[in-house]
């Protein structure tokens, strides 16, 4: 298996404040990722830079082989790599259906054709359909995103992410604040949908974690302070340490 | 080239001025986040009620410049309290409706009140001197004008970095949600600042009266001026404003003198680069 | 796309409409009717900024102007140009003036980019005030109207109700396409900006690109409606140029109401209309025109079309067709 993306020595800090200090791991094609650590370890901020929000201060992110760190994130998202929100990042105002076709019509290079309308073209409008079928918000296609439960946002963060079909996805935290059986479909869901797609999650609860990923990193105080198997990592001493001993 | 002293002192006077008006512009906006377009009309009201006061009450110029920065203290409070709150629901690009249009009818109600033309006002006696410095004479008045200016920002950086009250207002600069869970009345803070801003804008349309005359396009003149202080010193930014007020004041004056028909482009030529090179600003922290 | 029908069965109907109105109208209220539907034009495309895209420009005087005064600069140097060719000069100069200071403007919105608008328009105007001898400074610049040449016949121009022919042809054509545009790909990018950008750049969006590219067109159909208003009046002020001038179409977007694609259009009307009656009984138009509009601000945000919509719900009971997407935020 090739690396998908490998992420080399990131530093990151934000006017002298150090948020992570050497970030280095690397995610196989096809391999689902999971980083986890304490609140305040930079995960967000290592998925900012990943996804092009921010530039890191120094290091390289190679994607495919290539370094992609500082690129802006629309033309990331072009090549492939699309990330989702830990607070619901939604077109409140529209449709859960013209939320979706949103990604689906930047996929098929829609985004500023001057002449083209968008919800006349019916290949548009099935593959906005089979994603909103898949994470199950078919039959609120029609309804305002804002007028969802907070579990079917949640969805629809998941469905907008997926939108643009990419081959490395990052989802941050996609099941928090989700009740007991919400985050167990949510957890079918992305498992279902991520099959043969290479996936980086960040997560909270270990039942998520260790149900999906094949590698798991732990993140502590900016850096990476292990990276194994979930059940190597379950039965690491430092991992217990950082968890149990600091909370 | 003996030229060269007057005319810099002459940009110096109305750097000062600039500075006066944008510096509320500049506070308003980094505290509330509010651009006050009908701040320039607070200015040009505070001018014409001047000519009045000194209408009724012959040469009492001290007395027009004590009373006029009250007037319109209270003028912006009322602005701030009853129009301003009530559209800040709905959102920024409301707010900046709002305040446009207030100064576009305080422009007319202006142009109503006082006539559509240029009135000049009188240097008050006592400044009405000349005095000599670098070996030329130059009247008092623009000297006059230079030391309210420093004044009132040496006055400003005391309280700002030295008081307690200092903290609160720079604090509410950054982070105006947290400094209100912490016990502090920010509506009471903005309305205080509105109004404060308000004030200094009606003192600097008070002491420009007597140097230009006062005419109803005079508070689009200079916002576009103070606008460009903005740009140029960075948003939000008390000491951006100093340096982009003397600046733009300087380049103002020696345009004049240099390229008499370039002169007013040269301002905009500025910004223009400053948006190329810096678009934050010189000392405005990134967006 | 029932909505569709509606939008483009109105526009057939008011066409058709404004088709017959020389026969009604005398010829003073041609005039007014002529500049109505420039104004029409530019207003639309006001809105497009601030309606759909949410950008408030206080500069769209500088294409307005700019499309007036090169048309005019053009007609008058060139001996026997077109008529179409002159408006062709306008339009390119608008393009190009777009674009640049899009450039310039590019990373700007909300409160940045009304400052900067209204500073660059500042600079168009002390531009022309000072450049007096192509524009004329303060006296203005007369034209005459060359005549329309079609290739196979050529129209006169002297008279007045062909050339509100040519400004009706020109923005019907105009209004259709910008309806359309708000119906494509780019129009919908446009509002979804307005809703939530950052998403829109993490879906693979390049909103910069965008913004240019919106800003660029909205400033030549103003531009487009500056040629017309240059030919209708034969005559270009400095006040065409003027910040005052984006006032006013700020005025009538919003009075029409900026979240609605028809609201623009009806403020258009009630601003001129409303201007010659007050203008008739007081001098002080201007004052009671802005308090209208602050009243409006603090009250009625949605401005003249909300309240249409507000009294047909009430009757009818049920949502308008011709609410687009726009409005669903209001």
């Amino acid at each position: 298996m090739s690396d998908h993306l490998h992420i080399q020595n990131i530093h990151k800090d934000f006017s002298g404040l150090k948020v992570l200090t050497g970030v280095d791991f690397k995610v196989a094609d096809k391999q689902r990722h999971a980083i986890i650590g304490p609140n305040g370890a930079g995960k967000t901020t290592l998925f900012n830079i990943i996804s092009g929000k921010f530039k890191p201060s120094s290091g390289a992110i190679l994607y495919k082989g290539e370094d992609i760190s500082g690129k802006p994130p629309h033309l990331l998202n072009r090549r492939g790599l699309s990330r989702s929100f830990q607070i619901s990042n939604l077109f409140q105002e529209l449709t859960v259906f013209e939320n979706v076709l949103t990604g689906v019509r930047s996929r098929h290079r829609m985004r500023c054709n001057f002449f083209k309308r968008p919800n006349s073209d019916c290949t548009l409008c099935a593959a906005t359909e089979a994603i909103l079928e898949n994470v199950g918000l078919i039959n609120e296609k029609d309804k305002p995103a804002s007028s969802l439960s907070y579990g079917k946002q949640r969805a629809l963060e998941i469905a907008i992410t997926l939108s643009t079909e990419p081959e490395l996805i990052l989802l941050d935290e996609p099941t928090a604040g989700m009740t007991r059986e919400e985050t167990e479909l949510a957890i079918r869901m992305i498992d279902r949908l991520t099959k043969n797609h290479t996936l980086i999650i960040i997560e909270h609860d270990m039942d998520v974690v260790f149900s999906l990923a094949h590698i798991i990193s732990v993140l502590h105080y900016g850096t990476i302070l292990v990276s194994d198997t979930p059940d190597k990592i379950r039965n690491d001493q430092r991992v217990k340490d950082a968890y149990l001993g600091e909370g | 080239m003996s030229d060269i002293p007057v005319f810099f002192l002459h940009g110096l006077a109305y750097a000062g001025l600039l500075f006066l008006v944008s510096a509320g512009l500049t506070l308003v906006f980094g505290m509330m986040n509010v651009l006050n377009f009908a701040h320039a009309a607070m200015y040009m009201l505070g001018a014409y009620f001047s000519y009045s006061i000194m209408l009724h009450a012959t040469g009492q110029f001290w007395l027009s410049l004590m009373l006029c920065p009250v007037i319109l203290f209270v003028i912006g409070g009322l602005i701030e309290r009853f129009l301003l709150r009530r559209v800040h629901a709905l959102g920024h690009v409301q707010e900046l409706l709002l305040t446009f249009g207030l100064a576009y009818i305080i422009t007319e109600a202006v142009k109503w009140f006082w006539g559509n033309y240029p009135i000049a006002i009188n240097i008050p006696g006592v400044l009405n001197t000349t005095i000599q410095i670098f070996g030329i004479t130059y009247p008092v008045y623009r000297l006059f004008i230079l030391c309210c200016a420093v004044i009132v920002g040496l006055v400003m950086a005391i309280i700002l970095f030295k008081t307690r009250l200092g903290i609160i207002l720079r604090a509410a600069v950054n982070d105006s949600e947290t400094v209100n869970t912490l016990g502090v009345n920010v509506p009471l803070v903005f309305l205080g600042v509105f109004a404060f801003g308000a004030a200094l804008s009606g003192f600097a349309g008070v002491i420009a009266g007597p140097l230009l005359t006062i005419y109803p396009g005079m508070a689009q003149e200079i916002l576009i001026d103070a606008f460009v202080v903005i740009v140029v010193g960075g948003f939000g930014s008390l000491g951006g404003a100093v340096i982009a007020a003397l600046f733009i004041g300087e380049l103002q004056s020696f345009g004049v003198l240099l390229f008499p028909k370039l002169s007013m482009a040269l301002v905009y030529m500025l910004m223009a680069a400053i948006l190329v090179i810096k678009p934050s600003g010189l000392f405005g922290e990134k967006q | 796309m029932k909505k569709n029908y509606v939008a483009y069965s109105v526009m057939v109907i008011l066409f058709l409409l404004g088709a017959f109105m020389p026969v009604i109208l005398k010829s003073y209220q041609m005039n007014m009717l002529t500049e109505i539907i420039i104004f029409t034009l530019y207003a639309v495309s006001y809105n497009l900024l601030l309606g759909y895209a949410g950008l408030l420009s206080f500069g769209h005087a500088m294409f307005f102007g700019l499309g007036a005064f090169v048309t005019a600069i053009a007609i008058n140097h060139i001996p026997g140009i077109s008529l179409i060719n002159a408006v062709l000069f306008g339009l390119a100069a608008t393009i190009v003036a777009g674009f640049i200071i899009g450039c310039l403007l590019l990373r700007h919105k909300g409160s940045y980019f009304a400052l900067l608008t209204l500073a660059f328009n500042s600079l168009f105007f002390v531009v022309a005030t000072k450049w007096s001898s192509v524009t004329g400074g303060d006296d203005g610049l007369s034209i005459t109207r060359p005549d329309l040449n079609l290739g196979f016949t050529s129209i006169s121009m002297t008279n007045a109700n062909h050339f509100y022919y040519v400004a009706l042809i020109v923005v019907g054509i105009a209004l259709v396409f910008c309806w359309y545009f708000t119906q494509t790909a780019m129009g919908k990018s446009v509002v979804l900006m307005r809703e939530n950008e950052e998403r829109m750049k993490f879906l693979g969006y390049n909103t910069n690109a965008s913004r240019l590219i919106l800003f660029t067109f909205t400033g030549a159909l103003a531009g487009l409606a500056g040629c017309l208003y240059a030919l209708h009046f034969q005559f270009v002020s400095l006040s065409a140029i003027s910040v005052d001038m984006t006032t006013a179409v700020l005025i009538m977007a919003f009075v029409g109401g900026t979240g609605t694609y028809w609201g623009p259009i009806l403020g258009v009307f009630v601003y001129i209309l409303l201007q010659n009656f007050l203008s008739d009984i007081t001098d002080r138009w201007a004052f009671f025109m802005g308090l209208i509009f602050i009243f409006m601000v603090i009250f009625i945000p949605g401005g003249l079309s909300q309240v249409i919509m507000n009294l047909y719900q009430r009757f009818f009971g049920k949502k308008t067709d011709d609410n687009t997407e726009v409005e669903e935020t209001t």
